[in-house]
């Protein structure tokens, strides 16, 4: 089975984001990029099934500056088999994001695509739902776990209270939630053989591909302060329960 | 604007944010509801049916609460009909020619105001727009879902042995979770007391999840699910940056740690230092006595 996963190079999870002087845009100076932590998952559920069948191909590919080879060197150091890049310097509209990949998929022939079910910089999650269209493909979104089966696959998606089981036939795409187990470390051996691979690369312009609607940030601000709230520390537990449960209900009135 | 809204039930009733959203479309211009029907959620055979009805209508703005499914049919629909695509916005106007949407960024650790070119879909977060009690129920039109362009099968249902009883996390009005404080999944009985007390949902934080102390569908944060109920009650969690991403929102935010440097008091509206296995008790009878009117 050959797998790819489309993956996006953001701000890793652990960095305080704060907003550059411009009010548009985030600070980037100095600043940790990662995988973003849901293709994380779909790059531990591909090389799950690598790990369970030796056959299996997992390939990623981004669309993205320059920098963000340095995800898909991560990846390769995961054990990811193949990566390539599509060079998009400037922002380009999610719907070209999707056909740009359309596009890539279109000539590696994939028999599963996992996407993770959003980036963690700007939220959308739209691309998974997006590729899958401009393919023409079945999706099932936000899945956890995907078995495969002769000539289709099964997919778990959750929802409130269990899991919807779908079977989709092949090629499908999925987004992915979350994997079995929390995504592997790159090993030492991975890290070596991944700097030795090679990763294609070609200019988004030279892909032809038309534009799509885009949205323009108007402005950033960091979320509205919290703080300075009561705290109660001294007294008898029971006389602190009972003047929290009173402030609940009489001042903050959410009883 | 011409907006139309697409309504979710859960069980018989409407979910709320389809109110919400029927609410604000009355106010952004001239507002219809609809409803697929179809015996669940698939992309293909809500997307087709959707996508003819907006060919036909040609409204400015489409609206979908960003639910679990919400976000993923708005998502395709765009795609589809090659509109605009916001997602999980907490608010919008009309702004000359175009829409105005506020939306969290990176998690929620940035807001942004964004622009989006008309016509548009849009999801919008539960519990975003106020809804005023007594509002008067939408007039809601159903269309049926196009079986014919499914290409999956349903294979079945795996239910998971907690929860179902409770209101679902994304919409509760009150969410109890636990951290690893609690020590141990034998422990939950504590949050879910409380829980049942304030008639809200519970919830866990990542090391939680990840420990297989709780299923994963109750994670709060960032890799979990972004919440805002009127109250958040956080037990025994210390407030790693990822679990605040997922609850700053939260009108109310209640704190029990012991660790009075614990990073969650710097959110908390109100913060107790006390051991989790001690106060939750009486908390919990101090809750019932206090709803009860004494």
């Amino acid at each position: 089975m050959r797998i790819l996963i489309p993956l996006k190079q953001v701000p890793d999870s652990t960095v305080r984001v704060s907003v550059a002087p411009d009010g548009k845009s985030i600070k980037t100076e100095g600043i940790t990029w990662s995988i973003s932590p849901y293709d994380e998952y779909a790059i531990e559920m591909a090389l799950e099934r690598k790990d369970a069948d030796p056959s299996t191909v997992v390939s990623v590919v981004t669309v993205g500056p320059a920098r963000s080879r340095d995800a898909l060197r991560q990846a390769l150091a995961m054990g990811c088999d193949e990566a390539s890049i599509v060079i998009a310097d400037e922002a380009v509209s999610p719907l070209a994001v999707a056909r740009a990949l359309a596009k890539v998929i279109l000539e590696a022939k994939p028999d599963l695509v996992l996407c993770g079910k959003q980036a963690s910089d700007d939220d959308q999650g739209f691309i998974g739902p997006a590729l899958a269209e401009v393919l023409g493909w079945p999706h099932v979104a936000t899945i956890t776990k995907a078995v495969p089966l002769d000539g289709s696959v099964e997919l778990w998606r959750e929802v409130e209270g269990g899991h919807e089981v779908w079977t989709a036939p092949l090629p499908a795409l999925a987004t992915v939630h979350k994997s079995e187990k929390e995504p592997r470390y790159p090993s030492l051996p991975g890290i070596m053989k991944a700097k030795k691979k090679e990763i294609p690369e070609r200019p988004f312009a030279a892909l032809g591909i038309a534009s799509g609607p885009m949205l323009e940030v108007v402005s950033m601000e960091p979320p509205p302060a919290r703080g300075g709230g009561k705290i109660l520390k001294d007294g008898d537990l029971k006389q602190v329960a009972e003047q929290l449960a009173t402030l609940l209900r009489d001042e903050a009135k959410v009883l | 604007m011409k907006v139309l809204v697409v309504a979710e039930r859960k069980g018989t009733e409407l979910r709320r944010v389809s109110l919400e959203l029927a609410a604000k479309a009355t106010q952004l211009g001239d507002a219809s509801v609809v409803e697929i029907g179809g015996e669940r959620y698939s992309p293909l055979p809500f997307v087709s049916a959707l996508a003819r009805k907006v060919q036909a209508d040609a409204p400015d703005l489409v609206v979908l609460g960003a639910t679990l499914n919400g976000r993923d049919l708005g998502a395709r629909l765009a795609a589809r009909l090659g509109r605009a695509y916001a997602a999980d916005v907490t608010d919008l106007a009309a702004s000359g020619g175009s829409l105005e949407v506020t939306r969290p960024m990176y998690a929620g650790k940035v807001r942004a105001r964004m622009r989006v070119p008309l016509p548009a879909v849009v999801s919008v977060r539960p519990g975003a727009i106020p809804l005023r009690d007594g509002a008067p129920a939408p007039q809601v039109t159903k269309i049926e879902a196009d079986a014919a362009a499914e290409k999956l099968t349903f294979a079945k249902f795996a239910a998971v042995a907690s929860g179902g009883k409770r209101v679902s996390l994304a919409e509760a009005r009150v969410v109890v979770s636990g951290g690893r404080g609690l020590k141990g999944p034998e422990n939950w009985n504590l949050v879910e007391q409380l829980a049942d007390a304030l008639g809200g949902a519970v919830g866990a934080s990542r090391a939680v999840t990840d420990a297989g102390w709780r299923p994963n569908e109750e994670q709060v944060g960032q890799t979990g699910k972004t919440v805002t109920p009127d109250l958040y009650v956080a037990l025994g969690i210390s407030g790693a940056i990822q679990h605040l991403a997922g609850m700053t929102s939260s009108k109310v935010i209640v704190a029990v740690n012991k660790d009075p440097d614990a990073d969650i008091f710097k959110v908390a509206d109100y913060g107790v230092v006390a051991d989790v296995f001690e106060f939750v008790p009486a908390f919990t009878e101090a809750v019932k006595k206090a709803r009860s009117g004494a």
